[in-house]
């Protein structure tokens, strides 16, 4: 009886680790609501690959808020683990555009400059 | 004991089912992606960023093994992908910023560069003025030096002609100044001595001349009416013209200065045809041309 009883308990705690691996959704509703809200401070939406990633993750958000709702938290923290990471990538997607844009300009006033006579 | 055993199994099982083969679209991506990130620039430009990644990835990979294709293990390896490419984009924004970083030190270089080399025309354009100034200067004050040497040079020449004016008819010619004097008061008929009477107007021409003029050179033309044979005329005028030279030169004047020449009749002044006119044609000029 003893060994039948550890044996279930520990078969029960094997299929409870197939979904413990997300944390919970209140920690990353406000990163990624914030990572987000940054990545369109600066104009994430207008380069193609900054834009996709927060498009993802605005969608997931807004989905992750509707879990909430109905009271599923753990889905909803699956997703508001996806939105974060593509909110801070999208983020640095955006402050790539703007240093590659910085850097041609400043290349090509260093090369202007040389070439004045 | 069948169904304890059958339980044992059953949840044997689904534990061992979790692990299946197959792993996820998304972990699959996951492992692309950070293969080619630690082979790119990424990994020694960021080397922290990739770290996190290959953690989460790690992270992904343990999941799989334990949960097999769960939605877990496809959640962690979708966040490994993500944070894949922000360490790959982080340092390609770094690289962008060096970039702009050198670019920036170039151009101050050349700036610097550029302030250096104007500086440096400047200075010589500033020298070169100075010079110029200077040059201008010192013509200004030969221009000075000429016009005072004209002016007084011009004042001896009109003192000259003054003197000489007084003594004789004078006349300013393209030739030069043309002193006449009548051939009637400097000889006798046929002859070639100076007359005495004739000397003191000589000696004032002379005296004037050498005062006066110490740098021109004299020409002693002798002339003649158009009487008698021109060749006897010629020789005549050659003596005449002659005798007022040696004459000159006696009074001071320099020999080297002095040309004597003999025209005859083929320069009248006047109409040989009356007695006045043949007087005016027997004459002898002196040509003052001053020194070039």
């Amino acid at each position: 009886m003893m060994k039948l009883t550890l044996l279930s308990v520990l078969g029960i705690t094997a299929l409870a680790a197939c979904g413990g691996s997300i944390p919970p959704p209140n920690e990353n509703l406000g990163s990624a609501e914030a990572a987000a809200r940054s990545a369109k401070e600066v104009g994430a939406d207008k380069d193609p690959q900054a834009a996709l990633y927060l498009k993802m993750a605005d969608d997931q958000i807004s989905q992750a808020k509707d879990l909430m709702r109905n009271g599923d938290d753990a889905e909803a923290g699956r997703a508001l683990y996806r939105a974060r990471a593509d909110a801070e990538l999208s983020l640095q997607l955006a402050k790539e555009v703007t240093a590659r844009k910085l850097a041609d300009e400043a290349s090509a006033k260093a090369r202007a400059a040389k070439e004045v006579k | 004991m069948k169904t304890p055993t059958l339980f044992v199994l059953a949840t044997l099982a689904l534990s061992v089912g979790c692990a299946t083969a197959i792993p996820p679209k998304e972990l699959v991506v996951a492992r692309e992606e950070y293969s080619a990130a630690a082979r790119s620039p990424t990994a020694s430009m960021k080397p922290a960023e990739l770290l996190t990644a290959k953690q989460e990835l790690d992270r992904a990979e343990a999941l799989f093994v334990d949960e097999g294709d769960s939605k877990a293990t496809r959640d962690v390896a979708y966040v490994a992908h993500r944070k894949t490419l922000l360490a790959e984009s982080t340092a390609r924004t770094a690289a962008a910023t060096k970039q702009m970083d050198e670019a920036g030190v170039q151009f101050g270089s050349t700036q610097a560069q550029r302030l250096e080399d104007t500086t440096a025309r400047l200075q010589t354009a500033q020298g070169t003025l100075k010079d110029t100034q200077g040059a201008l200067v010192r013509s200004a004050a030969d221009l000075d030096k000429e016009k005072v040497a004209r002016v007084e040079a011009e004042r001896k020449a009109a003192l000259a002609m003054a003197d000489l004016q007084r003594i004789a008819a004078v006349k300013k010619e393209d030739r030069g100044m043309v002193i006449t004097l009548s051939g009637g008061v400097l000889f006798a008929t046929d002859k070639h001595d100076v007359q005495s009477s004739a000397m003191p107007q000589l000696n004032q021409v002379g005296d004037a001349l050498v005062k006066n003029s110490p740098d021109s050179t004299i020409t002693v033309e002798g002339h003649t009416d158009s009487q008698g044979a021109a060749s006897y005329n010629h020789d005549l005028s050659q003596q005449r013209a002659d005798a007022v030279a040696a004459y000159l030169v006696s009074r001071g004047i320099a020999r080297d200065r002095v040309t004597a020449r003999g025209i005859g009749p083929d320069r009248p002044v006047a109409n040989n045809g009356t007695v006045d006119g043949r007087a005016q044609n027997r004459r002898v000029e002196i040509i003052v041309t001053p020194k070039p």
